[in-house]
């Protein structure tokens, strides 16, 4: 083990995992109670079957498929914004694509989790491995899935190679990881050119997969013929809804591992001023969709489609729709349009409001159009069960558990993205702003090669 | 991180046995998409949405297995010369 002084001032990164407070057992310990929750309303319905829930004929799908589409839909927080800003080079991106990446990698396992519940047996799983059939838009599903997973996990690993060999030769816990996962990193020339270029890879792959991802997820709804989710945007706008999300749930994070490790001087108000600015561009574009959405369906004014659109606006469901366009709209729009209000208590409220409000936009796309099917069914009705309720409570209370974890074995902040930010972007930047600007009179031309 | 630590034995056959892992999960995966593809090209069961899907899956999770393949062996076969702490500095150093 070597002296931690070469780390200089990123040393204190390292000291959520050297040294856990009284707070991260008190915060384990009540999340283990909201798993443990889950778990006994899991065994539950292991033993007494799907008829221990509140999902019914026709509403046969419920919380875990709400669950399902919000999880994967915030997995978008990390991979994508995490690409996104690295291909542009956007240099305040260092201290939080690590939280992002771990967020993605994190709600894919709890997200495909839910498809699992829903099933009731879990082996029947074992059925779409046997027997799957393409067609299906839920087949479709479970392969992009397996790629974005696959890819979010190498995403997530290959920034975290250096850091990892960092906690080889200065922490004094888990060494054998450590060692196993470093790779035999030594920070040689050649190791980071490799390193490099494999992350630049996945950055450019990763986008297309995590959108496709979200995408396939809205074909589920949307190549059926059911009121309300027959719709050729569906698409675009489960991508948007997802991002919105993932921005949201991210911001969450960051507010609370800025003051749970004392990060404030990696997690600046810059930071939360620039990730609002994102979430205000796409509390815009989901409420575009939203509108483009249900004036569609308005105007066509086919009955079935009508019989949702009403439930929603005036019916049963009207408190949730109002809800969500009050969460998704309004509150972000006040808290992040007057600047007087778009401090981090701001941007955390309106994040807070988003995720409240995306979740229940997936629930009101679900159960509102199960309940008035196509069909000549009667019309449903769906009341989660206290099993529903626990399951939901377990598998949020999973994600921060095991979010705890992993900031406990590694940095949650990159540490070499820091190091390299302060050592060597600081003028590479102003070189490459250099490069966008006009030149001297004559300079570009001449740099071009055309004669003076 | 200026030299390289001694890889042991244990920690080598580790990062072996995630490697095979990686094989292992990856082909299990495209075997699967194989699989199903057969099955409905037996059946003659639409084979057209399952030959389609397989076109672009496949080359996906084989990418996937050729970046892992590449960092694993990459860093181990480079793991030997002078260190340095940032990874846009050692790149500008090979430009020059």
């Amino acid at each position: 083990m070597r002296s931690t002084e070469a780390l200089g001032p990123d040393v204190c990164l390292l000291r959520p995992i050297e040294e856990t407070g009284r707070g991260f057992y008190i915060t384990a310990g009540i999340l283990l109670l909201g798993v443990l929750w889950g778990v006994l309303a899991y065994g539950s319905q292991l033993s007494r079957g799907l008829g221990v829930t509140g999902l019914n004929q026709p509403v046969s799908w419920g919380f875990y498929v709400t669950n399902f589409v919000f999880f994967i839909g915030i997995s978008h927080a990390g991979t994508l914004i995490s690409a996104i800003l690295r291909m542009a080079q956007a240099e305040w991106r260092r201290p939080i694509t690590r939280m992002a990446e771990v967020i993605t990698v994190l709600v894919l396992f709890i997200g495909a989790g839910n498809i699992l519940l829903d099933l009731g047996r879990p082996d029947r799983a074992l059925n779409v491995l046997s027997y799957g059939r393409y067609q299906s838009p839920l087949l479709w599903d479970a392969t992009s899935i397996s790629a974005y997973l696959t890819a979010s996990l190498l995403y997530l690993y290959l920034p975290l190679i250096p850091d990892i060999a960092i906690l080889r030769d200065h922490s004094t816990r888990h060494h054998f990881l450590y060692a196993t996962l470093a790779l035999g990193w030594a920070g040689t020339e050649r190791q980071i050119r490799v390193l490099n270029r494999a992350i630049a890879v996945m950055a450019v792959l990763v986008i297309p997969v995590a959108i496709s991802v979200h995408t396939v997820v809205s074909f589920v709804f949307s190549m059926t013929l059911q009121p309300g989710w027959h719709s050729t945007i569906f698409g675009p706008y489960f991508v948007v809804g997802a991002i919105f999300s993932g921005i949201a749930a991210l911001i969450i994070f960051m507010v609370i591992f800025r003051r749970a490790y004392r990060l404030e001087n990696y997690l600046k108000p810059i930071h939360f001023q620039y990730l609002g600015f994102l979430l205000l561009t796409m509390s815009f574009l989901w409420f575009y969709f939203t509108f483009a959405e249900y004036i569609t369906a308005y105007y066509g004014s086919v009955p079935e489609e009508m019989k949702v659109f009403w439930a929603k606006f005036t019916g049963d469901y009207a408190l949730f729709f109002w809800s969500m366009a009050i969460c998704n709209f309004a509150v972000p729009m006040t808290l992040l349009g007057i600047p007087r209000f778009r401090t981090i208590t701001g941007i955390l409220i309106a994040s807070i409001s988003v995720c409240v409000g995306m979740w229940l936009e997936r629930f009101i796309i679900i159960v509102p159009t199960l309940s008035h099917p196509r069909l000549p069914l009667e019309p449903g009705s769906y009341l989660p069960s206290p099993v529903e309720w626990g399951l939901m409570v377990g598998c949020f209370s999973l994600f921060g558990l095991l979010y705890m974890f992993f900031s406990k074995i590694f940095p949650i902040i990159s540490i070499w993205e820091i190091r390299e930010g302060r050592e060597v972007s600081l003028r590479e930047v102003e070189d490459r702003v250099r490069s966008y600007l006009p030149g001297e009179q004559g300079e570009d031309i001449a740099a071009e090669g055309v004669p003076r | 991180m200026k030299e390289r630590a001694q890889t042991p034995g244990g920690v080598r056959a580790a990062q072996l046995a995630i490697l095979v892992l990686i094989w292992i999960f990856i082909l299990g995966i495209i075997s699967w998409i194989v699989g199903l593809l057969r099955l409905s090209l037996q059946l003659g069961d639409i084979p057209s949405a399952s030959i389609g899907i397989s076109l672009v899956a496949i080359p996906v999770f084989l990418l996937l297995l050729g970046v892992a393949n590449y960092v694993f062996w990459g860093l181990r076969s480079a793991g030997s010369g002078e260190a340095t702490s940032a990874p846009a500095e050692a790149e500008r150093r090979h430009e020059r």
